[in-house]
Parts: structure tokens; sequence; C-alpha cells
């Protein structure tokens, strides 16, 4: 039996999920989408279930490509059941949804979740009544203390399947009924048409209802097709088509767009909206009416959250603290993981001595399996330990509620550079690490945006590239350099983001963004989260490292370093930089620390001032701060935008390298 | 007036939500009609959004789109 768990965003589906499926869950890309759904298995009542968590969506019409991917997921119809969870806090909107699920005649459940944050707000829900109101099961739940969900399941599990089929949907006011019915009485007739004459091809109109919406595959197969009585199918693709983009509409066929454009007029003319404004706007006022005969108003309890953002959004207060969080944040992911390193990378140490009895530490074998030793050793030691708790501080500022203030507050500033807000966090995110930064742009609406971002994160120093920044230019030229380098580095991201607005400007007409109220974290949902993403990194990078130290191994072995260094004179030669350097480039793209512990190994000395001069150590340290971002950052790159992209990003940024490192040569030329 | 021209702690009708498809499919999705009454709980400086909130839920508007949204001053 499988269940498909629905809702919109912050109705806590994934609660409900998280609390019966657990670790094992997998994370699936929808097909040739990085939108992402988890499929997981629970045994409830002595039943296995699969469950399925969709991305959540705010009405079956949607607008941005994860919701769209649910949508279709749900029309497809591969599932038994729909629990339709509902925040009870915002009952009169998330009916929407559930009306619209209803309209569909397909078995579902309604878990009315977040019961005490209701009674907070003083709303008392009559649930009996609402399942009368919707006749489907209505539960009452509060999924993060783990109240209701098994019965939420149970009643899934024994939904009675010919209930929703018989049951009458919900009526919409004459004017919009009628042009429903008139559009589907058209459509229907239409296709049964097409059903008597299967050999013509004039018609498209089956290939609309299959492609369009796949409205076939979920409405009942016993409902007789015939233009008095129109079935649910071609009244729930009147509705869909009614609603739909324009757009869309005419690219659907001559006879379908003229149906549609004709219905649409109708409407038009009697409410003086457009359809889709209308069908929305009779929908939301049957939901505030639905609400009102089911649930009791009273005064809100004190809540102490509202204070909160007094000063969190504050047009000052608000400011200080977010530069104080982050801040803070990143002091604590900094010291976390520098107590991390220093014990993991001893113990690896120790195992490369052991190793050392039982191999020939001269020979091939033991080369390789010591580079692929460093490289592991690099993934836990110098990446883990910084991105296991930055992820967890994520998770947690996430399920607080915290980003959404970040994007208010950062809204503005972000338009200058072809932004909204919510793009803030990727960005910040680069400062820690390049790769969740990349897989966070996820949370963005338009492809472009979604590119900008992780364009923009990835040319901000990580913390790898800190590290060569503090450890040459800082150690051997002094704390302000190091500075300059950081304010030298964020002019060409606010650069780079201005320039990028004017190629490709932003569509999106506007932030629009919900502000869910503050949430007490709970440990399981952020440690999954985590879990989740870490996953992820240990499946993409992991393998680049290991195989990619190996291989330097084998190159240390045969000593292939001069013939490389020769390779890569033309570009050391142009940037002034000894021919040695050459090696540490290559491999800083395995891990950006790399080319500063290889720079020493190269030039034989770890007194770097002895054989680099001032220019040269600030050229290599800027050229190095933006070349190529590191394997593990270029493959996230490729999963969230695409090869394509992956590769201009990668051609822009060895160009804007070349030419910062040309510049800085310039500059220390003309001074000396 | 457009809603972004509104002060903070207004309470507002919208009258109109201009723009095209897109623009109303968003708003109508997190619950945002013509016929709603709303109020601005705050804005963010430097042309930032603002936060309004509709039947206790609250969410944020970007300018250029507070501005394609027609509004009526209750109170």
């Amino acid at each position: 039996m499988k269940i498909a768990l629905i809702g919109q965003p912050n109705s806590g589906k994934s609660t409900l999920f998280n609390a019966v499926a657990g670790y094992r869950s997998l994370t699936s890309n929808f097909a040739g989408t990085t939108v992402e759904y988890t499929c997981g298995r629970a045994r409830i009542a002595g039943e296995v279930i699969d469950l399925v968590d969709l991305p959540g969506l705010y009405s079956l019409n949607p607008a941005n490509p994860a919701e769209i991917c649910s949508r279709e997921y749900l029309l497809q119809g591969d599932w038994d059941v729909a629990v339709n969870v509902i925040d009870a806090s915002q009952l009169a909107r998330s009916l929407e949804l559930t009306l619209e699920l209803r309209e569909l005649k397909v078995p579902m459940v309604v878990c009315l979740n977040m019961m005490d944050e209701a009674a907070r707000k003083g709303i008392r829900i009559d649930a009996a009544l609402l399942s009368r109101e919707l006749s489907v099961p209505v539960i009452e739940a509060i999924a993060a203390r783990g109240q209701g969900i098994v019965e939420t399941f149970h009643a899934a599990i024994s939904a009675d399947r010919n209930q929703f089929a018989t049951a009458s949907p919900f009526q919409y006011p004459p004017e919009v009924e009628f042009a429903i019915d008139r559009l589907a009485g058209r459509l229907a007739s239409q296709r049964s048409e097409a059903a008597l004459a299967p050999q013509s091809d004039t018609s498209g109109v089956d290939k609309t209802i299959a492609s369009t919406s796949r409205l076939a595959a979920v409405a009942p197969p016993v409902v007789v097709v015939t233009a008095e009585k129109p079935s649910v199918q071609a009244r729930a693709l009147a509705l869909q088509l009614l609603q739909a983009d324009p757009q869309l509409v005419e690219s659907l066929g001559e006879f379908t767009a003229a149906a549609v454009r004709e219905s649409s007029e109708d409407l038009w003319r009697q409410t003086g909206q457009y359809a889709d404004a209308a069908i929305s706007s009779a929908r939301h006022a049957a939901c505030i009416n639905v609400f009102k005969h089911v649930a009791q108003v009273t005064k809100p309890r004190h809540d102490w959250r509202e204070h909160i953002d007094r000063f969190l959004m504050h047009p000052f207060w608000g400011y200080f603290f977010l530069a104080a969080i982050f801040l803070g944040f990143f002091r604590l992911v900094f010291d976390v993981g520098q107590i991390g390193e220093t014990h993991i990378l001893a113990g690896f140490d120790r195992l490369i001595v052991y190793m050392g009895q039982f191999i020939d530490p001269a020979g091939l074998v033991f080369a390789v399996l010591k580079g692929a030793l460093l490289g592991t050793a690099g993934a836990f030691a110098v990446v883990l330990p910084y991105l296991v708790p930055f992820l967890i501080g994520l998770s947690i500022l996430e399920d607080v509620g915290y980003l959404a203030r970040v994007g208010y507050l950062m809204d503005a500033g972000m338009h200058r550079l072809g932004l909204h807000g919510t793009a803030t966090v990727p960005v910040l995110l680069g400062y820690g690490c390049s790769v969740p930064a990349v897989l966070a742009t996820r949370i963005l609406r338009s492809p472009r945006d979604r590119f900008v971002a992780a364009f923009l994160a990835v040319l901000v120093p990580c913390s790898a590239r800190m590290t060569v920044i503090m450890a040459l230019v800082g150690y051997y030229m002094g704390a302000l350099w190091a500075l300059g380098i950081y304010a030298l580095n964020l002019a060409v991201v606010i650069l780079a983001g201005i320039i990028l607005a004017r190629v490709w400007p932003e569509i999106s007409p506007g932030m629009l963004m919900e502000v869910p109220p503050y949430h007490r974290p709970s440990a399981r949902v952020v440690l999954l989260k985590t879990w989740w993403r870490l996953r992820e990194f240990v499946v993409v990078a992991l393998p680049l490292l290991i195989v990619g130290s190996a291989v330097l191994g084998v190159v240390e072995f045969f000593d292939w370093a001069t013939p490389i260094n020769t390779a890569l004179s033309p570009l050391t030669g142009l940037l002034g930089l000894p021919a040695a350097v050459g090696l540490t480039l290559i491999f800083g793209v395995l891990r950006k620390e790399l080319s500063l512990l290889m720079l020493m190994q190269a030039l034989g000395t770890t007194n770097v001032m002895s054989v680099m001069s001032a220019a040269q150590i600030v050229v290599f340290t800027l050229f190095v701060t933006f070349y190529l971002p590191c394997l593990a950052t270029l493959a996230s790159l490729v999963r969230e935008v695409g090869r394509k992209l992956t590769a201009a990003a990668s051609g822009t940024l060895l160009v804007l390298a070349v030419a910062i490192g040309l510049l800085a040569r310039a500059v220390f030329h003309f001074l000396s | 007036m457009n809603l972004y021209q509104a002060r903070s702690h207004s309470v507002l009708l919208i009258s109109l939500i201009s723009g095209g498809w897109g623009v109303r499919r968003n708003l109508n999705e997190l619950g945002i009609h013509v016929g709603d009454e709303i109020s601005v709980i705050r804005k963010a400086p430097f042309g930032g959004p603002l936060v309004v909130e509709n039947r206790g839920h609250r969410v944020a508007i970007g300018k250029r789109l507070a501005e394609k949204i027609g509004v009526e001053v209750l109170r």
C-alpha cells in the first residue's frame, strides 16, 4: 500500500513522515529535475506501507517547478491514499488545497496538524463537523509531539475507497459552475467523437488529457463519458484548463484553446475577473465559509514569540542580530571543526605510519594507498568536522523559521545583485563550504536565480580557501593584507552580481514568501535533515577525493611533476609565478587547501617568503581564491544547474582569476 | 494607491491585483485575493519588502510585487 503525503509548505508534512519513516528513507529526483521527493517504508498496524513525501504545494495549479512535480506525481496516480496535512492554525487558507483534492474524488484523509498552535491562536476547530463538511475522515494531530500520527495512518489504511467517488464535491457559484460544465461538455463530446473515430488525428484532446494533466489516471474508470453528464475527469480537466497559464492553453491546439477562451470570456463577462482569479476567489470564499462554520475564534493566548520579530526584523536591530547570529554561528562551526580536524588527522597519521610496517614504503602500492588514505583523511578530518556542525546549525536556523527573516532583511540589498532576499542564505553559506551552498540554492524558484546564487556562492572564498589566504598572505604579509583580499573578493562578488543582473535580468516579479511563526526545532527532524544533506556530500565528493589523492600519490611516485609544470608554464609564466607551482594549481582543484600543502612541498621549503616575492604570494593566493571551484563543488554544481552552465561558470572563473592575477601583478610592478 | 504606499499598521482592502497570470497565481496560492482584508505589520527599510497579515497568516511581499496590488485604506 502506498500513501502520498501532500500539503502546503510548512504544514508539518515532513514531521509526520520522519516520525514513522526515519533515516533509511531515500530521496529521489523527479525525472530530469533537481526537485526531490522522499520515499520511506513504515510498519503501521501490522501493515507495511510505502510513504511518499512530496514537496509542499499551495494549490493544484502551481507556478514553480517543485510544486509542478508534486502535482504531476499526484495526477499520475501511482499511490493508493493521499494524506492531506493541514496547518490547523491556518485552516482557511489550507482548505483551498483540500477542496481541490476533493474535486478529484481521490481517496484521501485529512490530518489536522498543529492543533496546539491553533489553540494558542484562539482557534477551536470542530473536527467532526469539518469531516462532515468535506466528507473525508479528519484526524486531529500535533505531529511535532507525536500525537495523532498513528491515528492518521490508521485512518488512511482503512479509508473506504468508494466513499470518495460518490460523495458530492463542493459547488462553485452558478456562473463558475456554468463555465466549467460548458467547457467540460465540449471536451467530453470531443473526446467521445475521438473515441468513435480513433483513426482520425484531427483531435488533440485525448493527447491533451493524457499529457497536460494525466487526469485519466486518477479519475475512477467507471464513469461513463457522455455529453449530458460530464465525467469527473472532464470536469477536473476543465477546471485545470480554466486556471492554467493562458500561454500553456494556447499551445494545446486550436479546439481546446478556443473552448477554454470561450468559457473564460463567459466568466469575465459575469464576474469581471480572469477565469483563474474567479475560480480561486470562489474557492477562497468557500473555504472562509467552511472555516466560519467549523471553527470558533476567541482571543489568542499571549504569545511571547510575537515580540521576537520586533527585534529580529527591526530596521536597525534586525541587521545587528543578523550579523551577530551568523558570526556566532561561523565561529562555533570553526571552533568545533578545528577540534575535530586535529584529532582525526592525528589518527590518520598514525594509521599511515602503521601501514608502513606491512607494505614497502618505497613501492607503488604504498604510494597509492597513502594517497587514498590522505584523501579519506581530507574528507573526514578537514571537510566533515566543519560540514557536520554547519549543517546541524543550518537545519536548526531553518527549522526555527529564522531563514525567512534573513530573506526579509536582505531583500533590498540582494535586488541590487539581481536576486531576491531568499538567495542570501546560499551566498552566505559559501563562506563555510561551497558544496552545501550550492545545494541550498534549491530553495529558489527560478532556474536563473538558482544559477546566479550558485555562481556568487562559489565565488565567495570557502573555509578551505580561507586557510590558503590566512597561511600565505596573512602569515607572511600581515592580517590587513588578508582582510584586503576578502574585501577585494566582496567587491568582485558585488560587481559580478550587478553584471549578471544586466546580462541575464531577473524575471520573477518580486519576493513572495511565507513568514512562519517561530517553532521549537525538533531534534529528530534536524538530525535527519543533516544526515540527508551529509549523505549527499559523502556520495558525491568522497569518491572523488579518494581517487584524486591516489592519483596524486602515483604522480609523486613516478615524478611526473616536471612535465606537468612545463605544460602549465605559459600560465605560471604569464602570472609571474615560479614554474614549480603549476602542479599545486592542478591539485588545488581536488581540494583547495591542497594547493597550500603542496606549495611547500613543491618549493622544497616551509618558508615560502624565501623563494617567492610578496607580489608572487599575493598573485598566487588571488589566483587560488578565484580560479576553479573544487571537484566536490563542481559535482554539486552539475547536479543543480547542469553541465552547460557549470562549464560556463568554470570558464568565467578561470578567465576572471587570470585577469585578477595579472592586475595584481601589474599593480605590484608599478608600485616597486 | 498600491500596497507599497501603505503605512505600517494600516488595515487595507485589496481592490485589484494587476500583472499577469503568474503574479495572480502566486498571490492567490498564498491566500491573497481581491476583496481580502489585510494589515501591514512592518516594512523593511531601503525599498525592502513588507510583511502583511491575512487571517493570522504572515507573508513577506517584495516591493515590485507590492506595487502590483491595489488597496483601499480601511483604517
